[in-house]
């Protein structure tokens, strides 16, 4: 029985309208260097298999609507959602200014989700607002990874892509791992009464 | 021991009495009354019920609940048929609704009592798992007949369950039910051994299959699963309706999204997008109402097109396209996905994306304010304020004669090609028609071909013993007969001559055929045959005024002499058999027939020379005639057989059997043809 895939991760990329966020699915989507894709007609949702640490992974990836008046109607997308990703305009304030505001929401949403914080459009320093040293220090105050990139030039794209599924795999992995323990806790009890039983008799 | 049990008996006998206090015992399903108690009560139930349908609706509602009870089974529908009268009468305001919803609640209290009585009289009809079965052949060919009988078990108890519990339970209850049912099935596929061979692909195919099956059969039942009694999704439906309707003044510009109405495309992909919004009620499972909305959503997107579309695109025209569309039963449709899709493709997947953006397009719809359409308060609550009819009446009509547009063109488009392939059907038609034609034709010329070959073969039969004896006495006549013929009986010769000659002369006279037929039609190869024809009927006819009567009675005694002739002389009988058997096989075997024309060509040249066979005939007959005329005294005998045909057959077979071969085959060359038979069966 030869799987497609080992694990399926539903992936959520939100921020404000015009950060680049349907430019980065579709940088990381169509680049098929590696690992296979389909394409739909538009961008707003793209999958593509992994492979990290020899296991397949397919990630579904879903474009939000970013524009501030859909911002409380959008609490459906994050049913089911493994790991989302904050984006921002490293050449736009208000975007990053934005940023605690989508965090908040995710809290709001669900429980545990794994997070990265990406700075977009980081191509051109001439028109960076966004200073690297503020964000460093705002993502290592929420303990969220935090990724400058460029859809454009393709500059560090795979990289966050790849961060955010290890993170994904990584924590999924530890929840099966919490679930095994707990399982052999019951079965250690049960065997040393099996013992003690034998003992007794 | 007794003693203990007595008094809870005792107890028990009290509260089993009538309610009415009479001392007969009650039973709970005559809501405790005793029988005669029960019919008054239900007596004055029914006359209250009359008096109260005539008065108002507000009392009724108490009423029927202690008439509830008596109607358990049929409740459900009843409520349902009563709730579609309520809400068609126009004075139902929002005080009625709440009580509606009240009532509503105590149903479901007393579907625990209803569904026992319910639950043993459903049948799930055969059609649904015959349906399964061709469903199952088309979809998975090549699995195993015990995957499909698995699955088919799993929907009938799946169905049954979900019948059973939705009386029961209210509708998170039962989603969560329905979610578990579809996690069993998983599971039993995994541990199952008949599903091994199957991948995980094809298991989620089949769980589609299941879940196809089951909730297009469930969604046919009234308030099991799509709107439930107990929820208020029919209500919430009616309201975004309504809402959808007021905000029909919004347009794209409100929405902030890039559609450019002039542009026929553009509008050609709206309606098509609107179209599926609209067709998503129609379909049955949440699969296919899946499929409509990733199809609307496609059409959407390619709104955008060329540029690649975002999300950011997509919302803001789905939002459109859902209010220009106002899809019947929305909300219904909506709870009816989320609460029993399988949750694993609603929360993964294309389906699962683009619905999520209708329930975030249609919660935008509900929740829309000034604010998120950036327009100030006033003037959006000026719209508002505007009877819904007016509003954007403009963008309807205009939907609606664009609708209907390009469903003429759409249906123009399917009579064309219908009327193609009725032409190319009318073509092919021709084609076969003219083959056909064509064929029948080769059959027929090649049966009249074979016809044309194989009765001139079948009609020579009769004829060629004849024939052949003749041709035979052609060609071997010079080497052998003469020898033989001559040593033995020469004497007879100088008699006989004269006779015959006179007998042709006779013929001749008489004006008969045969002679002259004869002698043209044999010189002519391909005349061949007709000319056996002719020869055949005019043998038949010369016989009758020449020598008939004699001859028949020289035939009959001819019958008789076979045997005489052995013991007579044995040299005779000896030669007669031959004869026989030569007649026989000529008349059977076909093998023997083709080389009696060729022999015919021969015996042409021997026609005019008559005249000396029929003397060397008249040799050997004459030794016939001697014996003949010695015991029987016959002169025809010796008459016939100098005729032109005798003399060739007397040829024929002279070499072996000498002249008394030759007298019998003349016998059959002249004879009708049934004496021959008899000849011949004597000898042998």
């Amino acid at each position: 029985m030869a799987r497609e895939f080992d694990h399926l991760f539903k992936l959520l990329i939100i921020g404000d309208s015009g950060v680049g966020k349907s430019c980065l699915l579709l940088r990381f989507a169509d680049n098929t260097f590696s690992g296979s894709y389909i394409t739909t007609i538009g961008v707003d949702f793209k999958i593509r298999t992994l492979e990290v640490n020899g296991e397949k992974v397919k990630l579904q990836i879903w474009d939000t609507a970013g524009q501030e008046r859909f911002r409380t109607i959008t609490s459906t997308y994050y049913r089911g959602t493994h790991g989302v990703i904050v984006v921002y305009d490293v050449t736009n304030g208000e975007s990053f200014a934005n940023v605690k505001r989508w965090l908040h929401e995710i809290e709001q949403n669900c429980d545990v989700v794994n997070k990265v914080l990406v700075g977009n459009k980081n191509d051109c320093p001439s028109r960076k607002v966004v200073v690297t040293e503020d964000a460093q220090r705002f993502a290592s105050q929420m303990n969220i990874p935090l990724f400058e990139t460029s859809a454009k030039e393709n500059i560090n794209v795979e990289e966050m892509f790849l961060t955010i599924t290890k993170m994904v795999l990584k924590s999924k992995l530890e929840m099966k791992e919490r679930q095994n323990v707990t399982s052999n806790d019951t079965v250690n009890l049960k065997k040393g009464n099996h013992k003690i039983k034998k003992k007794c008799c | 021991m007794i003693t203990s049990k007595m008094p809870s008996l005792r107890i028990d006998q009290n509260d089993l009495k009538c309610k009415n206090g009479c001392d007969y015992f009650g039973n709970p399903q005559w809501q405790g009354y005793c029988s005669k108690c029960h019919r008054e009560q239900m007596q004055r139930q029914r006359k209250a019920e009359k008096a109260s349908s005539f008065t108002s609706t507000l009392p009724r509602s108490d009423q029927r609940k202690s008439e509830r009870g008596l109607k358990l089974s049929s409740h459900a529908s009843f409520s349902k048929f009563e709730e579609k009268r309520l809400r068609q009468s126009e004075t139902l305001k929002k005080t009625n609704l709440l009580k509606f919803n009240v009532f509503k609640k105590n149903i479901t209290d007393d579907h625990e009592i209803s569904t026992e009585r319910r639950q043993p009289e459903f049948k799930i009809p055969t059609a649904v798992f015959e349906g399964m079965k061709a469903d199952f052949r088309v979809r998975f060919p090549s699995f195993p007949p015990q995957i499909d009988r698995d699955a088919r078990g799993f929907v009938h108890t799946f169905i049954l369950d979900v019948i059973k519990w939705a009386a029961i339970m209210n509708v998170d209850e039962l989603s969560e039910r329905v979610q578990k049912q579809y996690q069993r099935f998983m599971k039993h596929m995994e541990t199952s051994q008949h599903y091994a061979s199957v991948d995980s692909d094809a298991r989620e195919l089949l769980i589609d299959f299941v879940e196809k099956h089951a909730m297009t059969y469930l969604h046919e039942l009234p308030s099991i699963v799509f709107s439930p009694s107990g929820t208020d999704d029919e209500r919430q439906d009616r309201a975004m309706s309504e809402r959808i309707q007021q905000l029909s003044w919004v347009g794209e510009k409100h929405l902030e999204c890039k559609l450019d109405r002039n542009n026929a495309e553009c509008r050609r992909l709206l309606y098509k997008a609107i179209s599926e919004l609209l067709g998503m009620d129609a379909a049955r499972w949440s699969g296919a109402k899946l499929a409509r909305v990733r199809r609307c959503a496609r059409h959407v997107l390619r709104l955008a097109a060329p540029a690649p579309a975002s999300a950011d695109d997509l919302l803001p025209a789905l939002i459109l396209a859902v209010l220009k569309a106002n899809p019947p039963r929305l909300i219904s449709n909506i709870n009816y996905v989320t609460r029993f899709c399988n949750a694993q493709r609603l929360m993964t997947g294309e389906g699962g994306y683009y619905f999520t953006n209708l329930c975030c397009a249609v919660s935008f719809i509900q929740n829309m304010t000034a604010e998120s359409l950036s327009m100030d308060k006033k003037e959006f609550d000026c719209y508002m304020a505007m009877p819904a009819s007016i509003g954007g009446s403009a963008w309807a009509a205009a939907l609606s004669l664009c609708g209907a547009t390009r469903e003429a063109e759409e249906q123009s488009a399917l009579a064309a090609k219908l009327l193609e392939q009725t032409k190319e059907i009318q073509r092919e038609a021709e084609n076969m028609a003219n083959n056909a034609a064509t064929f029948e034709e080769q059959i027929a010329k090649k049966v009249q071909d074979v016809l044309a070959k194989t009765p001139l073969e079948i009609k020579p039969r009769r004829e060629l013993p004849r024939l052949r004896r003749e041709g035979v006495g052609s060609a071997p006549p010079p080497t052998t007969e003469p020898g033989p013929a001559r040593t033995s009986e020469p004497p007879a010769l100088l008699n006989e001559p004269s006779v015959v000659i006179d007998e042709t002369e006779k013929l001749n006279i008489l004006g008969f055929e045969v002679v002259e037929e004869r002698s043209p039609s044999k010189s002519p190869q391909l005349d061949r045959l007709s000319d056996l024809k002719q020869s055949s009927s005019t043998e038949l006819l010369t016989p009758s005024p020449m020598v008939l009567t004699p001859f028949d009675c020289r035939s009959l005694d001819e019958v008789l002499t076979p045997d005489e002739f052995p013991d007579n002389i044995p040299g005779l009988s000896d030669v007669n058999y031959d004869i026989d058997l030569s007649d026989f096989s000529a008349d059977t075997s076909l093998a023997e027939d083709p080389p009696a024309p060729d022999r015919r060509r021969t015996f042409d040249p021997f026609a005019p020379q008559t005249s000396k066979d029929s003397y060397k005939l008249l040799e050997s007959f004459d030794e016939f005639s001697i014996v003949d005329n010695a015991r029987e005294s016959d002169p025809y005998e010796v008459v016939h057989r100098p005729d032109p045909f005798g003399s060739v057959l007397d040829n024929d077979e002279g070499r072996a059997s000498i002249l008394d071969d030759s007298g019998s085959p003349t016998a059959a060359c002249l004879l009708p043809s049934p004496i021959q038979p008899q000849n011949s069966a004597k000898p042998t």
